[in-house]
């Protein structure tokens, strides 16, 4: 059981280090680095010089750096679905008596696969926005799966007496700000989408000219952007002040997500006024999956907490 | 998941995002630096020609934008309907900016008078100065192209190059594609981008 956690932890830390590296490979503009899959130029080692390209591949496509930036995204996957393929197992070992430990790990690992061949599709799509945002959004059930599972584990042996004792409701409102956050974050790939089709139309506009191209969906996105922050900073407010014997890391979770939503707010408005610099677009959303993260343990302890509170 | 390792969980946490976040920057900028870093081949030329609508054009005209040059001839029916079809697709992308122009001397100047060219430049949907068609002298046409573009001028005006010249806003030769190879243009495309995002 103490290795399925570290497994689980191990899995979730990859998985969150996999979607930056997704995200640096959108940015870079890396993403047809490699202009096949699942080899790269034809081969299972991407070339160092276009003299090894093989014949059928035009020399004038090749880009030492991009291709290495997206082959080295596509090997970390390979591992990252290992470490999951691992916890899947360890799960079925351990965990076949708890159904929402090893269904949650079991179906991230089927997620994973089917992952691994959707990584196919954004390649053969040549980056259509709304591929490439489903690939991301795969990886963000994939994270809330191995969270999910690895908090369940967690709690089933664990002194639950421990987590805290909750207002009533409060699991509630976190689930709809959970929901609120994953449908924030939906915008935001809609925005991103709309700024990659408004790049192709105006290939020669940057930064903030680029983003008045876009239109209004994001200024919507930056005004619900707003009331969600205050929705998730006087949540968190609330539980830290109502709850009683809060767990460290349900006090660690909600400040970090306090400080999460502030630096959302703050990025989300640099990308705005100082002109989308690819760094800063890579936190937003990297920032985000550690939100949806963060609610998601919130959710999943609180509920624990909760009804245990109540038994007592 | 020990509530105990979590401060020190936390701090390993924010450096490791520091680092990330540094090692991000330096992928993001290499990345840039592998599509911008293109050579400088050369400068381009000093010349003076006369546009279509009769005035004179010269190189300082060409200074503080991109320029894309070749050289085309109106009666041309194999390479140049090509050529001009690409420029004509690369002037209509890039209506929005005013980073790039387009330059198209002529190989022929006997038969490309300024109304032929003007003609031309209808067929092709130019309805502004981005793209210009410049004539001079066959002898004067010879010497920009060989010495000043560095591309073969034999037995015009059949044997003209097929090259597109992208020249930056400082009259600096960046590159050379083929006009009839579609990864070139694409490549093309690419680094007229890179350069656009360095000009301020």
């Amino acid at each position: 059981m103490r290795l399925y956690k570290k497994f689980a932890l191990l899995s979730i830390f990859v998985t969150y280090f996999l979607i930056f590296l997704g995200g640096l490979v959108r940015v870079s503009g890396a993403g047809l680095g490699c202009p096949d899959w699942p080899k790269c130029f034809g081969r299972w080692i991407p070339p160092i010089s276009a003299s090894q390209l093989p014949p059928e591949f035009a020399p004038e496509t090749f880009n030492f750096t991009l291709a290495w930036i997206e082959y080295i995204n596509r090997l970390v996957g390979v591992l990252v679905g290992l470490v999951i393929l691992v916890t899947a197992i360890l799960a079925l070992l351990y965990y076949r008596k708890k159904l929402h430990v090893l269904l949650s790990s079991l179906l991230a690992a089927l997620i994973v696969a089917y992952q691994g061949w959707q990584g196919s599709r954004v390649v053969a799509s040549e980056l259509e926005p709304i591929v490439v945002s489903f690939h991301m959004i795969i990886a963000f059930v994939i994270i809330s799966l191995l969270i999910y599972a690895a908090l369940q584990a967690h709690y089933s042996d664990a002194d639950t007496d421990k987590i805290g004792l909750f207002p009533r409701n409060t699991s509630l409102i976190v689930l709809v700000l959970w929901i609120g956050t994953i449908i924030q974050v939906l915008l935001g790939t809609t925005v991103r989408g709309a700024i990659e089709h408004a790049n192709r139309d105006y290939p020669l506009l940057f930064g903030a000219e680029l983003l008045a191209k876009v239109g209004a969906i994001d200024e919507l996105h930056m005004a619900t952007g707003i009331l969600l922050v205050i929705a998730l900073v006087v949540l968190s407010w609330y539980v830290l002040k109502k709850s009683h014997n809060i767990s460290t890391l349900m006090r660690q979770t909600t400040w970090g997500i306090i400080v999460l939503s502030f630096a959302q707010l703050v990025i989300g408005h640099f990308l705005v006024f100082i002109g989308l610099p690819e760094l800063v677009q890579l936190l937003h959303l990297w920032l985000a999956s550690l939100l949806i993260g963060g609610l998601l343990l919130l959710f999943v302890s609180i509920q624990k907490g909760g009804r245990l509170a109540n038994v007592d | 998941m020990s509530t105990n390792s979590l401060p020190k969980g936390f701090v390993f946490g924010i450096i490791f995002a520091f680092l990330l976040a540094v090692g991000a920057a330096l992928v993001i900028s290499a990345a840039h630096y592998s599509r911008a870093n293109l050579p400088v081949l050369g400068s381009a030329p000093d010349f003076t020609l006369t546009e279509r609508s009769g005035e004179p054009f010269s190189s300082e005209d060409m200074r503080g934008t991109l320029w894309l040059v070749d050289f085309i001839f109106t009666h041309c029916q194999a390479a140049c309907p090509v050529m001009s079809g690409h420029m004509a697709e690369l002037y209509k992308l890039y209506a929005h900016s005013d980073k790039i122009r387009f330059l198209s001397i002529s190989v022929d100047p006997e038969r490309d008078t300024m109304e032929v060219l003007q003609d031309y430049a209808d067929k092709q949907g130019v309805t502004d100065n981005r793209w210009m068609f410049v004539r001079g002298e066959i002898d004067y046409i010879i010497e920009i192209c060989e010495q000043g573009f560095m591309l073969p001028a034999e037995n015009l005006p059949m044997g003209h190059s097929t090259k597109f010249v992208l020249v930056d806003q400082v009259g600096q030769i960046r590159g050379y594609y083929d006009a009839l190879d579609d990864p070139d243009i694409d490549v093309l495309k690419t680094h007229i981008r890179e350069l656009a995002r360095q000009m301020k």
